[in-house]
C-alpha cells in the first residue's frame, strides 16, 4: 500500500507542476486573494511592530533631556561602554541568564520525565502543583518572595529555629544573597511553564522506542540521554530561546523584590532602561540605545543556540 | 525579486506612517481642548489620599474666585504621574494631560528643563516672596516662577521621650546637637533599653541628603547639573557620620517604607529623623500618645551647619494646555493666597504648607497632646525659615543610585576619598 502511494505521488508531481505553469494568470490571481487575507495583519504588524522598531532605532542615535532630542551620531553607543551602571546591569543580567536558564531547563526536564511516568499516582495533583506558580501575577509573587526573604521573614525564622544559622541573614541587603533570591524566584515561577512544553512533547514520543531500547538492555539513564533528550531537542531549543529572551527582559521581579539594590547588585538591563526614562531626568535616546543592546543580544544568543542545537536552517 | 517588492511596500508604508504621525503633531495643538479639559473642567493629579488629595479637596471647598468651573481631582501613584507626564509631554500630545499636577521638588528641575514649553509660568500670578525661601530655587527656572510651593519638607528629629528617660536623657539633651553627639546618646540608649536609635535603609540615602543640606550642600553644584561629590567636604563628613552609625550598631536596617513605618509604630526605635510629613504615620499608633517629642534635626559637626534641614516636599505646577488661566485662577485663590486654607490643612490633615503668612494663625499654635503638649507646627514652621536653600538640580536620583553603591564600598572598607572620586567619575560619565 505504502509503496504504491509513494509511486503515485512521484507521478503526480510533475503533472501538477505543468498545470500550474499553464494557468499562470490564475495563480497570480490566487496569490492576490491570499495577500488580501493577510493584508490586515501585515498592516497591523507594520504599524505596531515595525514602525516603532524603526523609530526606536532612529531614537537610539539621539540624545537630550525629555523632548529636546538631537542627533548625536554614535555618541550613545560610545557612552554605553564607559557607563558603569550599564556594565553592572549587563553583568547581572548575564549572571541570571547563565545560572538561571540552564538550571530551570534541567529542572523542567527532570520534572516532566518524572511526571510522565505511567506508574505515578496523583499525577494531576503534582502537575498542577508545579504549574500553578505560572498563573500567579508577577508583582504578587515578587512581593511575597520579598517578605519571605526579609530580615523577619519566614525563611530566616525557619533557619534560625532549626539552628542552620546563628543570626539572621539580611538576604535582600547582601549583593550575593539578593542575586540568589532573584534566581530562586524566577526559577520557581517559570519552571512549571517550561515543564508543560516538555510534558506535551513527551506524549508524542512513541512508546515503542523505549520498549525497543529496554529489550536492547538500555537502563533508564541511557534511555533519558539517548532517547528522551534527542527526541525533545526542538522543544529544548524553543524553551531555551524563549527563556533567554524572558530573562534578558527581566523587570518585574527585580523592581519588586530588591529594586536593583543593594547598590546596583541586582539591577537588570530593563530596569536600567526604565530608570533612564522615568526615574532620572529622561533621556529616551540613550534608553533606546540600551534597548537595542537587548535586541542584539537576543539575536546573537539565538543564533548560537541554533548552531549548538545543530539546526541546519 | 518578490522579496524586493515586499520590502519596497514595507518601506513605502513606513514612510507614509511617518508622514501621518508628523501631521498629527501639528493637528494636536488645535484639537487638544477636549483632551486636556475644556475651560469648564480642570483636572488635577496628585498622590497620597491622606495628604495631597485631601489638601486638594479642601482647596476645592475653599475656592472663592469668580471662575465657573468644575475641579476634577484624580489620585495617581507618584511613579505613575512621573511616567504619564514623561510619555505624554515627550510625545508632544497634550491629550489626557491634567491642568494641575504635583511634582516632587527633587524632580522639578528635570521636568522644567526637559520640557521647556510644557509648563505655564506663574511669575505674574503669585508672589514668590510669600513662600518659604528655600522652595524658590527648585520651583523656578530661567528667572520664571513655575511652581506654586506646597508642602514643607522641613525635617525634625522625632524622639521617644520614655526611652530617653530610661537612659537618663530628656528631649532637651537632644535639642540642637551634632550628629556625633546623637550617636553617643544612641549608644547609651541602646545600652539602657536594647532599642536601636533609628532605622537605616541602605538603598535610600535620605539620611545623607538631610545631613548635607544642614550645611547648604548638595549632590550637584549650584548650576544644578555638575556633580559635586569628590572634594565635597560636607558629603565626606556625612558619609563618615553614616559609617559611625553603622559601626556603633545603633541602626535597625530596613529595606522599604512599610518596614520603616513598622519600626517606629512597634516601638523598635528611639528616634526618627525625617520630614514633618511623617507626623500622621507616627500618630497612627495611638498607644504611644504622650511618649513622643520633636526636636530640631542634628547638624553636621562643621562650621556653618545649622539645625534645620529638609526631606522631600513638593509643589504644584500648571501645564501649558487649554484651561491654564482657569487653573492659575484656582491656584491663586486657594494655595496662592488663602491663609485660612492653610489653617484648615494643618488642623484637619496635619499638612504643613510653606505659605509664610499662614504661620500667624491659631491652628499653628495648637498644642499637640500626642507630643506631650508641644506646639509642633509652630516649631516646624520656625525651622522652615532656617533651612539652607540649595538648588536640587537635575540629577538627585541618578546620583543617589551611584552613591548607594559608593556607600556600600565605603562601609566595606574602601578609603573615603577614593570612593568619592570613584562616584564622581561615574556620575560624570553617566550624566552627559
Amino acid at each position: 500500500m505504502n509503496q504504491q502511494a509513494t509511486k503515485k505521488d512521484e507521478l503526480d508531481l510533475p503533472l501538477r507542476y505543468k498545470e500550474t505553469r499553464r494557468e499562470k494568470t490564475g495563480v497570480f490571481f490566487k496569490k492576490k486573494v491570499g495577500w488580501l487575507f493577510v493584508i490586515v495583519s501585515v498592516i497591523a504588524i507594520t504599524i505596531f511592530n515595525f514602525y516603532p522598531m524603526v523609530q526606536a532605532f532612529l531614537l537610539s542615535f539621539q540624545s537630550g533631556m525629555g523632548s529636546n532630542l538631537e542627533y548625536v551620531g554614535l555618541a550613545n553607543w560610545q557612552r554605553l561602554f564607559g557607563d558603569p551602571t550599564f556594565i553592572a546591569a549587563l553583568t547581572n543580567t548575564s549572571i541570571y541568564l547563565l545560572i538561571q536558564v540552564p538550571l530551570m531547563i534541567v529542572l523542567a526536564l527532570f520534572f516532566s520525565v518524572l511526571l510522565n511516568d505511567p506508574n505515578l499516582k496523583f499525577k494531576g495533583f503534582f502537575r498542577i502543583a508545579i504549574f500553578l506558580p505560572c498563573v500567579t501575577s508577577l508583582v504578587a509573587y515578587s512581593v511575597i518572595f520579598k517578605y519571605l526573604f526579609g530580615v523577619d521573614g519566614i525563611i530566616n525564622v525557619f533557619l534560625l529555629k532549626f539552628g542552620f544559622i546563628s543570626e539572621t541573614i539580611n538576604f535582600l541587603a547582601d549583593p550575593f544573597w539578593a542575586k540568589v533570591v532573584i534566581i530562586l524566584a524566577i526559577t520557581w515561577r517559570w519552571t512549571g511553564y517550561n515543564m508543560i512544553f516538555y510534558l506535551a512533547a513527551l506524549q508524542n514520543v512513541d512508546k515503542s522506542i523505549y520498549e525497543a531500547a529496554k529489550i536492547d538492555g538500555a537502563n533508564s539513564i541511557q534511555q533519558f540521554f539517548q532517547i528522551t533528550v534527542p527526541m525533545l531537542k526542538p522543544i529544548i531549543l524553543f524553551t531555551s530561546i524563549t527563556s533567554t529572551i524572558g530573562t534578558l527582559q527581566i523587570f518585574d521581579e527585580i523592581v519588586n523584590i530588591t529594586n536593583g539594590g543593594p547598590g546596583n547588585a541586582t539591577i537588570s538591563i530593563s530596569q536600567y532602561i526604565y530608570n533612564l526614562s522615568f526615574e532620572y531626568t529622561p533621556d529616551f535616546g540613550y534608553a533606546s540605545t540600551v534597548s537595542y543592546v537587548i535586541v542584539i543580544l537576543v539575536v546573537i544568543l539565538s543564533i548560537i543556540q541554533f548552531r549548538v542545537a545543530g539546526e541546519k536552517k | 525579486m518578490k522579496k524586493f517588492y515586499l520590502m519596497l511596500v514595507l518601506l513605502v508604508g513606513l514612510a507614509v506612517l511617518a508622514a501621518c504621525s508628523s501631521g498629527d503633531e501639528e493637528a494636536s495643538g488645535g484639537s487638544s481642548a477636549e483632551g486636556a479639559g475644556s475651560a469648564d473642567t480642570i483636572t488635577a493629579w496628585a498622590w497620597d489620599p491622606a495628604f495631597n488629595i485631601a489638601a486638594l479637596e479642601k482647596a476645592k471647598e475653599a475656592y472663592n474666585g469668580d471662575g465657573d468651573f468644575e475641579v476634577k481631582i484624580i489620585e495617581n501613584a507618584q511613579d505613575d504621574i512621573i511616567q504619564k507626564l514623561n510619555t505624554g509631554l515627550s510625545s508632544g500630545t497634550t491629550k489626557g494631560m491634567p491642568n494641575i499636577v504635583l511634582i516632587e521638588d527633587y524632580r522639578a528641575q528635570s521636568f522644567l528643563q526637559a520640557y521647556p514649553d510644557a509648563f505655564h509660568p506663574l511669575t505674574d500670578v503669585i508672589n514668590p516672596e510669600d513662600f518659604a525661601d528655600y522652595k524658590i530655587a527648585t520651583t523656578s527656572h530661567n528667572g520664571e516662577q513655575y511652581g506654586l510651593p506646597f508642602d514643607s519638607g522641613v525635617a525634625g528629629l522625632y524622639v521617644r521621650t520614655d526611652y530617653l528617660e530610661q537612659a537618663g536623657y530628656t528631649a532637651e539633651d537632644l535639642t540642637n546637637i551634632t550628629w556625633d553627639e546623637y550617636i553617643e546618646i544612641g549608644k547609651k540608649v541602646k545600652e539602657a533599653t536594647g532599642k536601636n536609635m533609628l532605622t537605616l535603609d541602605p538603598n535610600d540615602l535620605g539620611q545623607i541628603r538631610m545631613m548635607i543640606q544642614t550645611n547648604g550642600s548638595w549632590y550637584v553644584k549650584e548650576d544644578g547639573s555638575t556633580p559635586n561629590l569628590a572634594g565635597n567636604e560636607t558629603l565626606a563628613k556625612a558619609f563618615e557620620t553614616y559609617k559611625k552609625m553603622m559601626d556603633a550598631d545603633i541602626g535597625k536596617i530596613v529595606s522599604d517604607w512599610s518596614q520603616f513605618v513598622g519600626a517606629f509604630n512597634s516601638g523598635d526605635v528611639a528616634s526618627v529623623p525625617t520630614g514633618n510629613w511623617i507626623t500622621p504615620s507616627i500618630k497612627q499608633e495611638a498607644e504611644q500618645s504622650g511618649k513622643w517629642a520633636v526636636v530640631p534635626m542634628p547638624r553636621l559637626d562643621m562650621e556653618g551647619a545649622v539645625n534645620a534641614s529638609n526631606l522631600g516636599g513638593s509643589s504644584w505646577y500648571i501645564l501649558n494646555v487649554d484651561g491654564k488661566e482657569e487653573a492659575a485662577d484656582f491656584m491663586l485663590n486657594t494655595f496662592g493666597s488663602n491663609a485660612d486654607l492653610y489653617q484648615t490643612l494643618v488642623k484637619d490633615i496635619g499638612a504643613l504648607g510653606t505659605y509664610s503668612a499662614a504661620a500667624e494663625g491659631d491652628a499653628y499654635a495648637v498644642e499637640d497632646e500626642f507630643f506631650g503638649g508641644q506646639q509642633i507646627i509652630t516649631d516646624f514652621s520656625k525651622w522652615t525659615d532656617e533651612i539652607p536653600g540649595v538648588n536640587y538640580g537635575l540629577h538627585t536620583y541618578a546620583i543617589e543610585d551611584i552613591l548607594v553603591t559608593g556607600m556600600q564600598d565605603y562601609l566595606k572598607g574602601t578609603e573615603l576619598t577614593k570612593v568619592l572620586e570613584n562616584v564622581q567619575g561615574q556620575a560624570e560619565a553617566q550624566l552627559k
